[in-house]
């Protein structure tokens, strides 16, 4: 027996080492990377044909457009999947599938189908298809981007014809609609089940589904039906997963991927510096933001806020962890959001000698201690974290900075278990409502963006900015609701992070749209043979 | 018999309590899945109506038997939260890359140890001997994730030999994928058993019976070959069995930093949005793997060498 007992140790030490590398890996965690975007490609006419290789971090796992909205996913539904109106990369609203004409009294929009529209299947798109996606989005109950619009009825007026009537005017109704979970699908999943039908999708989209590893990569051959005259130029599309965003960039210096989807501003010069590359940097529809839990005594007091905004160099903070990518925050809205303030000089100052008036007159007049969460393996958001650290201490307020893997970090903020964090606030479409509402109304599910925000005339003007037409009253109103936030400071902006992206030179016409996804019906390879 | 027996029982314990350990272990690090899978701005509804459809509101013992049943029924682990595949599936498409990688790995390491080794031990306390040791200092102290970048930013970038990751496809293009990964790993691993063979090099080749064989006037390349290499390499072959933990942790993170998607890669992501199935899966599969072979090791020095045959094994690392 004496040989035994090495052997056991032997045998605990390897069930130790198995469960300490399970662990370890959860500590260290994904490097939490939402997927941006990036520009415009070379001049030069069109070229068909070829493969495009593009290389993202995350896999697609769901095609549901009802159910998803993770970038991961998303950016794959929406080259299957098409709505009836699209936006463009200025984020204007444009009609896609249909034309549109609107009454007078802004209750009832008639959608008119464009001639010969087909499915990728060959089948024409007809009006009862489009109810039958507009009704079955509908009645998900839980889509993470419905249709709040209060929305009566969904009407086949003819063959090509739909009509939608509203109970009350919803002016952002375009824009939700313009939503890839409002994409047009076959009536009745052409007759397969739900689940059958997401596994082997049928859409109008430039691409179609080829092969699918839903834990790995996915490819798309180009849709012969598509409605675009000569698009996509692409034969056909293969999304690589790559968990790595060096190995990204490493594969794609060695030409083994044609594009990739996100470059960390970090490495966004030595990308420009590299002449067969070509980085992509447009504007995005977030802003980077430190959120307040104002539950917590110290933050439930404005003043502190307040003291907080004015003692950050929003400036200095950007320029140190974006490298000069991103612009500088001054209201909540990014600039291609519409109504954006950015412009209007309406943030608080950065003032230090103020914030050190403005904490004297708070209820912690001597400063405090808080832990300020961030996720781990962001590297950016540990350098924001660090410079708030610094310039905290300033005014006599102590910041511990608290990293965690990004699942955990996730659960700690839905159970409002923080004092502050550095997260990212994001729009799904182009008007200001969506990113309002799940950052100011304390009654959505986000509860101001977990920060338990309420100030009664923000929420007042929210409702009215749903229901006052477009013009220069609605202009007014999302401008008061900025500088309402701007002065309350439940959250700050920090900056708006541009859309970076990575080509070959051999890649042109990559069109990033300012959600992030890029619109690879437009793309072409300049080395295809035609 | 009872060596064998003994054997298998230790087997059984070790990869019971691996599975109890993870199970447990996995939930009892926060992090929901269904909020992973749904993202953040999923409702509470959506991820509480995920998670019912999941299972993962039953209570704990009720989802470890359903855990157990499944695995003697199906000898899964059970369905993927994410794909809502099943991870023996998942996990059995991505072994022939893990694998390959572990085989490359072996293969250069062995084919850099044995000629380092036999070098440093012919030539004892001389320069060459120096040399190795110091190379043999560096790649231990080499962090695997470090040797790996550089050797992208040369091979790979520079040079353009070999492609930078992932896993290429057409003739020969899987093998020549593998060939940095593999040297990645072969740098860590290699330096053990250089130091554990040149040891018994010395050993042996200073051993009475080998003076005896060189007086008899055997040639001095048969001695090598023949006598002190075999003597020499039985030692070093149950080191290799308990280096398989270190290789398959190695080529798990090696994986993720050539992306190649094999268990390792799949494992992180598993791990990182709390997946529960496929990690237990693969934390089952490589505990398994590493007991197995740890025990054939021990059973093959067994066989081999008379002296722990007939008594206790001598502590041989």
């Amino acid at each position: 027996m004496t040989n035994e007992r090495p052997r056991l140790r032997r045998a605990l030490a390897a069930i130790a080492a198995t469960a300490a590398i399970a662990v370890t890996l959860a500590a260290c965690g994904s490097s939490g990377s939402d997927p941006t975007n990036g520009s415009g490609g070379a001049a030069g006419e069109p070229v068909a044909g070829g493969t495009l290789v593009f290389g993202r971090t995350a896999a697609v796992n769901d095609l549901n457009l009802h159910t998803q909205i993770a970038a991961n996913n998303a950016f794959a539904i929406d080259k299957i999947f098409e709505p009836l109106v699209s936006f463009d990369e200025s984020g204007e609203i444009i009609p896609w599938l249909a034309d549109y004409a609107e009454s007078d009294d802004e209750l009832t929009y008639t959608f008119t189908l464009r001639n010969g529209l087909m499915f990728s299947d060959g089948n024409p798109v007809t009006a009862d298809d489009v109810v039958f996606s507009l009704e079955t989005h509908q009645a998900v109950a839980d889509s993470p981007l419905p249709l709040t619009a209060p929305i009566e009825s969904i009407e086949a007026a003819s063959e090509t014809e739909v009509v939608i009537t509203l109970d009350e005017p919803y002016t952002p109704f375009l824009s939700e609609l313009s939503n890839f979970s409002n994409g047009v699908l076959p009536a009745d999943f052409g007759g397969k089940s739900e689940a059958e039908f997401f596994e082997n999708p049928i859409g109008t989209g430039p691409f179609v589904l080829n092969e699918w590893d839903k834990a790995g990569d996915i490819s798309f051959t180009k849709n012969e039906n598509y409605w675009q005259e000569g698009k996509p130029y692409l034969d056909a599309l293969e999304y690589r997963y790559i968990a790595d965003d060096t190995q990204l960039r490493q594969q794609l210096a060695a030409g083994q991927l044609d594009a990739i989807d996100i470059v960390p501003a970090a490495n966004a010069a030595e990308i420009e510096a590299d002449s067969s590359l070509r980085l992509s940097q447009t504007e995005g529809w977030s802003a980077e933001q430190v959120f307040f839990n104002t539950e917590r005594a110290e933050f439930a007091d404005v003043k502190v806020r307040r003291a907080i905004a004015m003692a950050l160099d929003r400036e200095g903070i950007t320029q140190a962890t974006t490298f000069g990518t991103a612009e500088t925050a001054s209201a909540l809205l990014p600039p291609s959001i519409q109504y954006s303030a950015a412009d209007d000089d309406i943030a608080l100052p950065y003032d230090v000698a103020a914030a050190q008036a403005e904490l004297a007159g708070s209820d912690f007049p001597d400063g405090f201690e808080f832990s300020l969460m961030v996720p781990s393996g962001n590297t950016q958001r540990a350098q924001i974290a660090q410079a708030i650290q610094e310039q905290l201490s300033e005014i006599g307020i102590t910041v511990n900075i608290e990293q965690l893997e990004i699942a955990t970090f996730r659960e700690r903020f839905f159970a409002y278990d923080f004092d502050a964090m550095i997260n990212n606030g994001q729009s799904d479409a182009p008007d200001p409502n969506g990113f309002i509402t799940f950052q100011a109304d304390p009654e959505g599910f986000s509860q101001s963006y977990w920060t338990h925000y309420t100030n009664d005339t923000v929420t007042a003007l929210m409702e009215a900015g749903r229901v006052t037409p477009n013009g220069d009253e609605r202009a007014e109103i999302y401008l008061d609701i900025q500088k309402q936030l701007a002065q309350d400071a439940p959250y700050i902006p920090l900056f708006y992070p541009a859309n970076l992206k990575a080509t070959t030179s051999n890649v042109a016409g990559f069109t990033v749209l300012p959600n992030g996804s890029v619109r690879f019906a437009d793309t072409w390879r300049v080395d295809a043979s035609a | 018999m009872n060596r064998l027996l003994r054997a298998i029982s230790r087997l059984l314990v070790v990869v019971a309590g691996v599975v109890v350990a993870v199970f447990f272990l996995l939930r009892i690090v926060p992090g929901d899945p269904a909020r992973m899978i749904l993202g953040e701005r999923a409702t509470p509804e959506a991820v509480e109506q995920l998670r019912d459809q999941l299972g993962l509101n039953e209570s704990l013992s009720q989802q470890f038997a359903a855990f157990v049943a499944r695995l003697f029924t199906h000898g899964d682990t059970g369905i993927s939260l994410v794909t809502g595949e099943s991870s023996r599936g998942l996990i059995l498409e991505r072994a022939p890359i893990s694998l390959g990688l572990v085989g490359v790995s072996l293969l250069f390491a062995l084919s850099i140890a044995i000629p380092l080794a036999l070098l440093a031990a012919r030539r004892h306390n001389r320069l060459p001997d120096h040399i190795i040791r110091v190379l043999t200092n560096i790649g231990v102290g080499m962090p695997i994730v470090w040797s790996g970048v550089l050797l992208i930013a040369l091979f790979a970038v520079q040079l353009g030999w070999l492609p930078a990751g992932g896993i290429g496809k057409g003739p020969g293009e899987p093998f020549r994928s593998l060939v940095l990964p593999g040297i990645a790993v072969a740098i860590g691993l290699a330096p053990v058993l250089i130091r554990s063979l040149r040891a018994q090099l010395i050993e042996v080749q200073t051993a009475e019976w080998v003076t005896t064989l060189r007086a008899a006037g055997v040639a001095e390349w048969r001695i090598t070959w023949r006598h002190v290499l075999r003597g020499a390499a039985l030692p070093t072959l149950t080191l290799l069995g308990v280096s398989t933990a270190y290789l398959v942790g190695g080529t798990f993170v090696v994986e993720r930093v050539f992306a190649l998607n094999g268990m390792g890669t799949l494992l992180f992501d598993s791990i990182s949005t709390r997946d529960f199935p496929v990690v237990q899966g693969i934390t089952l599969l490589s505990a398994l793997a590493v007991v197995l072979i740890t025990a054939v090791a021990d059973l093959l020095g067994a066989t081999l060498d008379p002296r722990i045959r007939r008594s206790q094994p001598r502590a041989v690392s």
